[in-house]
């Protein structure tokens, strides 16, 4: 109880002497005319002064508040922003980046500091929680909103009323949004889709051989039994002829790496049943976990039966080896996030050209928990994974320079170059970004490009749709499921045991959290989930 | 006999060497390989079975793609440095004490006194983060070199005191008593006649100070933000999820570089023979 | 008897008085902390009884993880003692270059853990490293190092004591340089061969280093949990979990800083009692043997 009053009267210092500082800052910026801009309305922009390994396109510069021109006439000399980001190169490289064009703009000086995944959101909140002014922007998985948001200086509506954010996607706003405000800064879109190799699946002898043994034809699987059919037909076949055998299927299973939006990837549409709204997992009325009703059962089953036509090591495989193996050429397919895509899209990788986005696979059947049966419908169900986001906080010293950066940093021309580069983690998510010719105009194919923009502009469209787990405490959740996944794929529990455990762990959890705020902060979700 | 002897001892000494140079030579020979030199399986000769590049090498000396190790460096010298000497003084003084005086408050008594300094190391680090979070808030020391010296030295003092205690211990009293029958203090005979017979000891407290000052990654990492960063702070901010090997590579072998100078350093003591004591 | 209090005390309590007021503050919160139900979303000193306790008693992760310990870290430094006498002993005399090898024996130890650890990930990667490519090369088939429960054990407890056997080494080593010569002598004119030798004088002389470099060795080794986090995250399942790493996961990573001051605390307790008997043990065994 001491402790208490201490720390709100700890508390209660630090917020006035942040309001001071806010204002000081606040006013300094007024002062300050603006200066004559660096760059002409519409130059020639490109990233090639910084390094040798930045494509040598350029693009040109899209008039607007965020623009080069425009940034480039604010005066922040003398003043310190600073930024929190992850690891080097994933959304950690364009942070670095764009820090230093902001700083031969507007004078400012700008720290960053990368830090790892698994270390990102202790190393954000444990600061804001304890009023401690560390950052004053943040780049960090959009699915901790609810662990964030009562931190978060809302954009201001000058922001959000520029033409960049009017374009991005209905969907991506929605996920920058909690309780109708909007309290993140959409810098990427994410969502896991399907990536197959296209070489070997139009190779006639490959399809003849597949029909033989099979008795089907050989095409994009549409559902995951399909899927495992194929993965496993390929599996220690040497399908490129390199003298290695190759494998069917490359999946994120580290356990406390991302392994958790892999399985939600395979759950989704055994889960997701359009004709039941209200939750996939929890029955949002009741705050009853779902997770280990039938088709998450299912889908661990199905994951435990991939296990053989993984490469070697592939239980263990964090994000960074699915694209290595995938995009090394040892794997056929894999499912996960748009970097790995475009990382197998660069000019120098092995596979360009060769491989082909499509939606995840669907079902035959989906479970309906109201009749407590499986519904013998074909499903489909795309899952919204999280991607990177941004805030500013409402500790930051100056708020408009912090908002400015961001505003900067997906302006047109810097979204345009770093769509581009696959190890940036920066994805479509401006409807101006599903353009095929833009990828055509990168070197991709015609059909590549086509069938990738057409996979991510379906799944705005889409009511039945998955997303991530959005509430406060995501991570104990997450990491609970994930133990049980890690159990069930090790063998040490069937697939219903192990779900059943963390069911039951899923109920304890949102009885310390609070259940009235896990039960508000799913009603958001719910609302993304069915497109309401 | 012992031609067979020789051989054994040399082909034990070899493959021990293969063993502990191993995996420097893979990092080695990763730091000069790209995405395309790692996807395809393991290479080891670069022209050979690979294109080497120097991205790697050049990512960390202010490449793009990189991050900046040459502040954190001086940032952990500077650190390592401060927090041993701490560590040395204070620890020297307790062992010294610890080892000629005998202590006595209830049930406590010398051995357990020492224990206690040496069980401060048994606790895990996780308990200790956030209440040291809170602590340096208080003092406004979060994200500065003070800060973390002072943490650091929480971590060294109880391994100095733990190597000096059983120094001063094989050093013969007679020589203390000796100095003060000619009319020094204790704390001048501790100055003026221990400590220079005390070299090898120091060297060896000082040595491992050193390398768990250097290395400290966990309280370095959780009590800065964006001011000072520490070497491991800089390498390990290259443990992306799509991890660039070779860039990382590169840092840990810069990281390393100064700790080898200490090695020889600390061998050049063993080889005179005159550690003799240091460790009991 | 007034001075020599006053010297007694103006050796000890600087350095005493630094750690306790570094250290008080963290151990005062962390008994404090692990009777509130702090966590992520509600980060209050609210008092909860014992709730965390009688959690962790049905915490069979955390059990588990404290019985691996024993096989990890007992294991990993019985090796690390083993290998790090034997080759001490190679080194100790007559051998060519024998500075350069034990430059190079000792550098291990001066690398940073958490980065060796992702090193080494490389190393043991099933597809793409150079591991199970070697032992391709010599007709093996691929062993599932990070994967298979077994072998991730035991690439858990190669990285441990590829970094650890130096600090064995460079003490044992040491201790070794210090011997008095006399003993050598007699043992020669007794006639004793090399294995003679060395169970009758070297290793009864070496008792009381062995004893102290295996005790501090135990200490850091229970810390274990840097490489088990870069390795296998503590897969497959949970087989590769430490306490360290369990102990992260609940305190820092899920932020149940109050059920991790719990789990910490027992921790403590358990490893201080364990070392205890561990030390007396040793002790035992060493001195009885040096009199055989």
């Amino acid at each position: 109880m001491h402790n208490l009053s201490r720390q709100g009267l700890i508390a209660a210092a630090a917020v006035a002497a942040l309001a001071a500082a806010g204002c000081a800052g606040g006013g300094q910026v007024e002062q300050k005319p603006d200066k004559p801009a660096l760059f002409q309305p519409g130059s020639a922009i490109g990233y090639q002064k910084y390094g040798k390994d930045y494509p040598a396109t350029t693009v040109k510069d899209v008039p607007g508040p965020c623009s080069y021109e425009s940034i480039s006439r604010k005066d922040y000399s003398g003043q310190t922003l600073k930024i929190i980001t992850h690891a080097v190169p994933v959304i950690g490289e364009p942070t670095k980046l764009h820090a230093k064009q902001f700083e031969e703009l507007t004078g400012a000086k700008v720290e960053v500091v990368n830090v790892p995944f698994g270390e990102l959101h202790q190393k954000i909140l444990t600061p804001l929680q304890a009023g401690q002014p560390a950052y004053d922007v943040m780049f960090y998985p959009s699915l901790w909103i609810g662990d964030m948001a009562p931190y978060l200086a809302p954009v201001p509506k000058e922001y959000l009323d520029t033409p960049g954010m009017k374009d991005v996607t209905k969907a991506f706003m929605g996920v920058a949004t909690w309780n109708g405000t909007v309290v993140q800064y959409p810098v990427d879109g994410d969502r896991h889709y399907l990536k197959i190799r296209t070489d070997v699946l139009k190779d006639p002898k490959q399809q003849a051989a597949y029909k033989a043994a099979t008795g089907r034809d050989l095409e994009v699987p549409k559902t995951w039994a399909e899927y495992a059919q194929v993965a496993s037909f390929f599996t220690g076949k040497d399908f490129d002829g390199d003298g290695k055998p190759n494998f069917g299927s490359a999946e994120v299973t580290k356990r406390d790496d991302l392994m958790f939006s892999a399985f939600i990837s395979r759950a989704a549409p055994y889960v997701k049943n359009p004709g039941v709204k209200g939750g996939v997992f929890f029955d949002v009325e009741t705050m009853q976990p779902l997770i280990n009703t039938p088709g998450f059962v299912r889908a661990l089953d199905d994951m435990v039966k991939a296990k053989s036509a993984w490469p070697p090591g592939g239980a263990n495989f964090g994000l960074g080896d699915e694209i290595f193996s995938f995009g090394g050429g040892q794997t056929l397919m894999s499912y996960s996030w748009d970097d790995a895509f475009i990382q197998a899209q660069q000019p120098d990788s092995r596979v360009r050209n060769k491989v082909e986005a499509a939606p995840l696979p669907g079902s035959d059947e989906v479970y309906n928990r109201t009749t407590k049966a499986w519904d013998k419908t074909p499903n489909q169900a795309p899952y919204f994974t999280w991607g990177w986001t941004s805030a500013v906080a409402k500790t930051a010293r100056n708020q408009k320079m912090a908002f400015d950066y961001l505003c900067f940093f997906s302006n047109e021309a810097n979204t345009a170059l770093d769509l581009t580069i696959g190890r940036f983690g920066v994805n479509p998510y401006r409807n101006s970004h599903f353009d095929a010719a833009f990828w055509e105009k990168q070197g991709w194919d015609k059909d590549t490009a086509e069938a990738y923009v057409r996979t991510l502009s379906d799944m705005e469209k889409s009511t039945n749709r998955v997303f991530d787990l959005r509430v406060p405490g995501v991570n104990e959740y997450m990491s609970s499921l994930a133990n049980g996944v890690a159990a069930a794929l090790a063998g040490q529990k069937a697939p219903q045991q192990a779900l059943d455990d963390v069911a039951r762990e899923w109920t304890d959890i949102t009885g310390q959290i609070g259940k009235d705020k896990v039960q508000a902060a799913y009603r958001n979700v719910v609302a993304l989930e069915d497109n309401s | 006999m012992s031609r067979l002897y020789a051989t054994f001892k040399y082909t034990v000494i070899a493959i021990w060497a293969c063993f502990v140079a191993g995996p420097f030579m893979w990092a080695m020979t990763t730091s000069f390989k790209d995405a395309n030199g790692v996807q395809g399986g393991a290479t080891y000769i670069p022209w050979l079975q690979y294109k080497p590049t120097v991205t790697g090498w050049h990512n960390i000396f202010g490449g793009a793609g990189g991050v900046d190790v040459v502040h954190p460096f001086v940032n952990s010298a500077v650190i390592t440095v401060a927090a041993s000497a701490i560590s040395l003084v204070l620890g020297s003084l307790a062992a010294y004490g610890l080892s000629r005086y005998r202590f006595k408050a209830g049930f406590i008594k010398n051995s357990d006194i020492v224990f206690f300094f040496v069980s401060q190391r048994i606790m895990p680090p996780v308990v200790l983060v956030v209440p040291f979070f809170y602590l340096l808030q208080s003092v406004n020391l979060l994200d500065s070199i003070p800060g973390l010296v002072i943490v650091t030295v929480a971590l060294l003092l109880p391994i100095a005191v733990w190597v000096m205690v059983d120094f001063f211990n094989g050093i013969p009293r007679e020589i203390d008593e000796m100095a003060m029958l000619d009319g020094c203090s204790p704390f001048e005979a501790f100055v003026r006649a221990i400590l220079p017979n005390s070299l090898p000891g120091l060297t060896v407290a000082a040595m491992f100070c050193a390398v768990f000052g250097w290395n400290d990654f966990f309280f370095a990492f959780r009590l800065t933000f964006t001011e000072v960063q520490t070497l491991p702070q800089a390498v390990v901010a290259l443990n992306s999820s799509i991890p660039p090997w070779w860039t990382l590579s590169a840092a840990a072998l810069f990281g390393i570089s100064p700790l080898v100078l200490l090695a020889v350093w600390v061998e050049r003591y063993l080889s005179k023979g005159n550690l003799s004591g240091a460790v009991r | 008897m007034d001075g020599l209090r006053r010297h007694k005390s103006m050796f000890l309590l600087p350095g005493l008085l630094t750690l306790v007021l570094i250290i008080i503050f963290p151990l005062l919160f962390t008994i404090r902390v692990s009777f509130s139900g702090w966590n992520v979303s509600n980060p209050q000193m609210d008092f909860v009884g014992g709730a965390n306790y009688v959690k962790m008693l049905h915490d069979s992760r955390f059990w588990a993880s404290i019985l691996r310990l024993g096989l990890l870290a007992g294991g990993t430094v019985l090796i690390q003692y083993v290998i790090g006498f034997g080759v001490a002993l190679l080194v100790w005399r007559d051998l060519r270059g024998r500075r350069f090898w034990r430059v190079l024996f000792l550098i291990p130890m001066m690398t940073t853990p958490v980065v060796m650890a992702a090193i080494w990930q490389t190393i043991f990667h099933e597809s793409l490293g150079p591991v199970n490519d070697l032992l391709g090369r010599l007709g093996l088939s691929p062993v599932h190092w990070l994967t298979g429960s077994g072998p991730a054990l035991a690439a858990l407890m190669t990285v441990e004591v590829w970094q650890w056997t130096p600090f064995m080494f460079l003490l044992l080593l040491a201790g070794l340089l210090s011997l008095p010569k006399e003993p050598f002598m007699a043992a020669a004119i007794d006639g004793a061969g090399v294995w003679r030798t060395f169970r009758k004088v070297t290793f009864p002389l070496m008792a009381p280093v062995s004893v102290s470099a295996i005790i501090i060795r135990l200490i850091e080794a229970s810390k274990l949990s840097d490489s088990v986090y870069v390795l296998t995250s503590g897969g497959p399942g949970s087989s590769t979990e430490s306490p360290g790493y369990y102990l992260y996961i609940r305190g820092l990573k899920e932020q149940q800083t109050g059920y991790g001051g719990a789990l910490s605390l027992t921790y403590l307790v358990l490893m201080i009692v364990t070392l205890t008997v561990v030390a007396a043990l040793l002790a035992k065994a060493f001195k009885v043997k040096g009199n055989a």
